[in-house]
């Protein structure tokens, strides 16, 4: 309970979120003849309010999982929820709120595993706007004043004149109630690897808030032929008209077919292809569009504000250690995604449990391989003057917003027939993905105790793109969440989905998006 | 939950028996936890949504009412008025709950459009006959249905009997209503209503309308490298190449009448293409009853929705709110002496190629439905374009 302060000795009065139009003022009677006594008890209950979610978040749930018995010395350590008064610094457990709340007329609780307000009187959970936007600031950022610091300020920025509702709504269109960004998208001929990458794009939040938010106006737009206006025009499209038959992606189509890049001169053809390398290809376009104009080098530390970057790229640092003096060199690159190839896994499976077919592995475990075990190899070190045997391990130093897995199921395989082949080894994937162990800061630091920095480590599952079929020729589908339902696309088709049928189909490339931008 | 209580945890996990180890009870317990903590998480999620709908739907309907009982037409102003209902209280320009809203209102109002939401679905999986008397708000539940997309829309099924005969395309296939906006809407004569079909694009090189399943293929000869063009190409590089560098080729054709070849006649000369690729045109202009229709892009009408201004964060999108505006797009045409076939250009390659270009949109404020338009022709088109495509109109602007 340290982190509660005894009294409010702040002389700063709270305010109560103003009247919305469509939203009661407060979650009920009680909380409004709460805010209604005078100043002083409304500081006190936002201010405890926000102690307590700092207690619940930024500290060991023990912390807010221990409760006191109202009389006696009994510490009871639950796993269920517990509740924490409102208005005096008690934890108590689910029976012992009824008999605080009868002696001491504390009638406000908070509940302990997700900061929601209790109300003994309603005897119901109440959603307060005023405490409920304190608690979804505090889980979405990590703070309560929202652009406090951070790497995503230009996401999060907020112009007084421009966050008022009245400048907002004057300057906004209303797109129909009908038009939710759900629909399929034509298949114009072996175009099933774009239709994927395209959707996963469309569900993205964060770029679909860019370019609803005329980050890329196609109309103000010179370049002939841009790819990023062609997806504004889509935005639009899916955003804002009722449609609900199929989208044409022609501009999209010929933006590909007349762009210039010369490493993807081979992905312009009519035949099947690759989605990872349309996604690779499509993230560079529309950087050059929207960003700096310069060419992402791979292996280089490019950085740059548009927003292809903020949104995909992150950092890897890839540490050598020489074996002989044990000088250490760091090498810092940029990514659009993590690659994680599966063939050696798979065959170190394969033989330990002796089967011929390979079992069933998990997204982490390929995770491990890759970022937390180290390799050895040969390099020149500076030090030393001559080649020796070193240590390699690659951590990421810099998490993106959304982070893109591919899992190389596409290997080519040497020797035999110099045949390409698909690796068919069904991975598992979570809905919910914690990076924190693959970051250089877990690697070097002690995070066991910063609850904030595991938040902000925290993925949620978007999207999934399978690849049904051959090597050389098959299918491409897709799952999309919007909120909490998942949608299946196929072409122009658009189905709902069960969380068990994303988690078992057998991925190409996964789409995380951070749970909070702390 | 209570009774039950004794022989199974809260989340109905029976407890070991008494003289069960001390890790089978921990065991035991410890499941129940988490199920019920699983339960709980899934509750209060929903509880929220819920709760919260409920609690705005009766700030929504007693912010109605007190506008309607001030009279004043002003929005946004906060009548003077004290109104009371069931479910809640207005007073001073503020809403205030009474009891709770999941006991006193039962309906939920859409907090944009301010009608009832639908709340079952028309069709397939717990679906409910929706009142007919009652206009919805037009987001509805998705369908589960097997065949059918979340829309209650289905597709051709792919295989034989798919391939359409020249002499059918005539009266059948109208490509722009094809794509035009809902396919539920009396469109195709001989076809169900919902069954979603393959519409044209226009290839934005050369012009011409395509099926869209063909466009990759179009685009490929028409812009790209794999078309037979192409081969032409890499071979008069090639040649050209070679008489370069001095050395000999046995090609008899001399490289300044390989170079005179034009590209897009070369593309026309392919008569097996040209039949594919421009099937729907040549069934179009057969067609008497609209030789124009077809030249229209699909979308005319684009409606921009933006969630802020520019440079703000758009995270809110809750707020979105006030007049729909419409953007009226108006494109250069660089073909004007074609007139009796009013060729559009997809908007991008015409107006960016054809120099100083009347503003491809504009934007229509609240306050002004109208806006000078360039020349007369152009207002004609437009016409043409909102009379056709309105059904892409969404709910009139509020």
């Amino acid at each position: 309970m340290a982190a509660r302060p005894g009294t409010p000795a702040s002389p700063k009065n709270f305010k109560i979120q103003p009247p919305q139009p469509g939203q009661p003022l407060y979650g009920c009677e009680h909380v409004q003849r709460l805010f209604n006594q005078d100043q002083a008890t409304t500081n006190t209950s936002i201010q405890h309010y926000k102690a307590i979610l700092r207690n619940i978040l930024d500290y060991s749930p023990i912390n807010a999982q221990t409760a006191k018995a109202a009389e006696g010395p009994t510490i009871t350590t639950s796993l269920t929820s517990t509740y924490l008064c409102l208005q005096c610094p008690s934890t108590l457990t689910e029976d012992d709120c009824v008999k605080h709340g009868n002696k001491k007329s504390h009638r406000f609780y908070v509940d302990s595993r997700s900061g929601a307000l209790y109300c003994q009187m309603c005897d119901d959970i109440v959603w307060d706007p005023t405490f409920e936007d304190l608690r979804l600031t505090k889980i979405g950022t990590g703070s309560f004043t929202a652009s406090r610091k951070r790497k995503q300020d230009d996401l999060l920025a907020v112009d007084p004149v421009k966050d008022n509702p009245q400048y907002i709504s004057t300057n906004t269109t209303v797109a129909s109630c009908k038009a939710s960004g759900l629909r399929g998208i034509y298949n114009a001929g072996a175009t099933c690897y774009q239709n994927v990458v395209l959707q996963s794009f469309l569900h993205n939040p964060v770029l679909r808030n860019f370019y609803l938010s005329d980050g890329h106006q196609s109309s103000n737009c010179e370049v002939p032929y841009c790819l990023s206006c062609a997806m504004d025009d889509m935005f639009q499209d899916f955003y804002a008209v009722e449609n609900t038959n199929g989208y044409t992606a022609a501009n999209i189509l010929s933006g590909f077919w007349i762009s210039e890049k010369k490493a993807f001169e081979n992905l312009v053809t009519t035949k099947e292809q690759d989605a990872h390398e349309f996604f690779q290809f499509l993230a560079e376009e529309l950087h050059e569009r929207n960003g700096d104009g310069k060419k992402p080098e791979t292996g280089s530390e490019h950085s740059c504000n548009c927003i292809i970057h903020q949104t995909f790229y992150g950092k890897l640092q890839s540490t050598t250690t020489c074996q002989h003096c044990a000088g250490v060199t760091n090498q810092v690159q940029s990514f659009l995604d993590l690659s994680l190839p599966l063939e050696n896994l798979t065959q170190k499976k394969g033989k330990k449990s002796g089967n011929a077919k390979a079992p069933a592995m998990t997204l982490q475990e390929c995770l491990d391989e890759e970022y937390i075990k180290s390799d050895k190899c040969e390099y020149r070190c500076h030090s030393c003057n001559s080649m020796q045997q070193a240590r390699r391990q690659t951590a990421i130093k810099c998490l993106p917003n959304v982070l893109s897995i591919q899992l190389k199921r596409f290997e080519f395989k040497q020797g035999r027939n110099e045949r390409a082949a698909k690796i068919e080894t069904p991975v598992h994937f979570p809905l919910q993905l914690n990076m924190l162990p693959y970051t250089e800061r877990a690697r070097t630091g002690d995070t066991k105790e910063n609850f904030e920095l595991a938040r902000s480590c925290t993925y949620d599952l978007l999207s999934v793109v399978v690849h049904v079929g051959e090597i050389d020729t098959g299918h491409y589908v897709s799952y999309c969440r919007v909120g909490d339902q998942w949608f299946a696309f196929n072409d122009h088709k658009v189905e709902l989905a069960s969380k068990s049928d994303v988690l078992g189909a057998k991925a190409y490339l996964l789409f995380y998006i951070v749970r909070s931008l702390a | 939950m209570s009774s039950d209580a004794d022989r199974t945890g809260k989340a109905g996990v029976i407890v070991a028996p008494d003289d069960a180890s001390p890790i089978d009870k921990l065991a035991h317990s410890v499941l129940d936890d988490l199920l019920y903590n699983i339960v709980h998480d899934l509750l209060i999620k929903v509880h929220r949504d819920e709760k919260t709908a409920r609690a705005n739907t009766a700030a929504i309907k007693i912010e109605k009412m007190a506008a309607e009982a001030s009279e004043t037409s002003t929005p946004d102003s906060r009548p003077d008025v004290r109104i009371e209902t069931d479910a809640a209280i207005y007073e001073d320009g503020k809403v205030l709950l009474k009891g709770n809203p999941l006991k006193t209102t039962k309906d939920i109002l859409c907090p944009r459009c301010h009608l009832p939401r639908l709340l079952c679905p028309t069709d397939g999986k717990g679906a409910k006959k929706p009142d007919p008397g009652i206009i919805y708000c037009k987001k509805h539940p998705y369908i589960e249905k097997p065949g059918f997309d979340i829309y209650g829309q289905t597709w051709v099924a792919p295989g034989p009997g798919r391939g359409k005969k020249k002499k059918d395309m005539e009266k059948k296939l109208d490509p722009n209503d094809a794509s035009s906006p809902a396919p539920g809407e009396g469109t195709a004569k001989d076809r169900p209503p919902n069954v979603l079909s393959f519409p044209s694009a226009t290839c934005s090189k050369c012009k011409r309308c395509i099926l869209v399943t063909r466009l990759n293929n179009h685009m490929g000869s028409c812009i790209g490298n794999s078309g037979r063009n192409a081969s032409r190409a890499a071979a008069q590089k090639i040649s050209n190449g070679g008489s370069n560098g001095g050395s000999q080729n046995n090609d008899n054709t001399p490289p300044g009448s390989q170079k005179g070849t034009p590209l897009p006649a070369s593309r026309a000369a392919s008569p097996r293409k040209r039949d594919g690729d421009e099937f729907d045109e040549d069934a179009d202009e057969s067609d008497p009853t609209n030789p124009k229709k077809k030249k229209l892009k699909p979308t005319t009408l684009t409606k921009k929705v933006i969630l802020k201004t520019k440079g703000t964060p758009a995270n809110k999108k809750d707020k979105v709110k006030g007049n729909s505006m419409l953007n009226v797009e108006q494109r250069a045409d660089d073909d004007d002496s074609k007139d009796s076939t009013v060729q559009v250009a997809p908007k991008k390659s015409a107006s960016k190629g054809g120099g100083p270009s009347p503003a491809k949109k504009l934007k229509l404020g609240p306050t002004k439905p109208q806006l000078p338009i360039p020349a007369p022709k152009k207002v004609n088109r437009d016409r043409d374009v909102e009379s056709e495509s309105s059904g892409t109109l969404s709910s009139p602007p509020q």
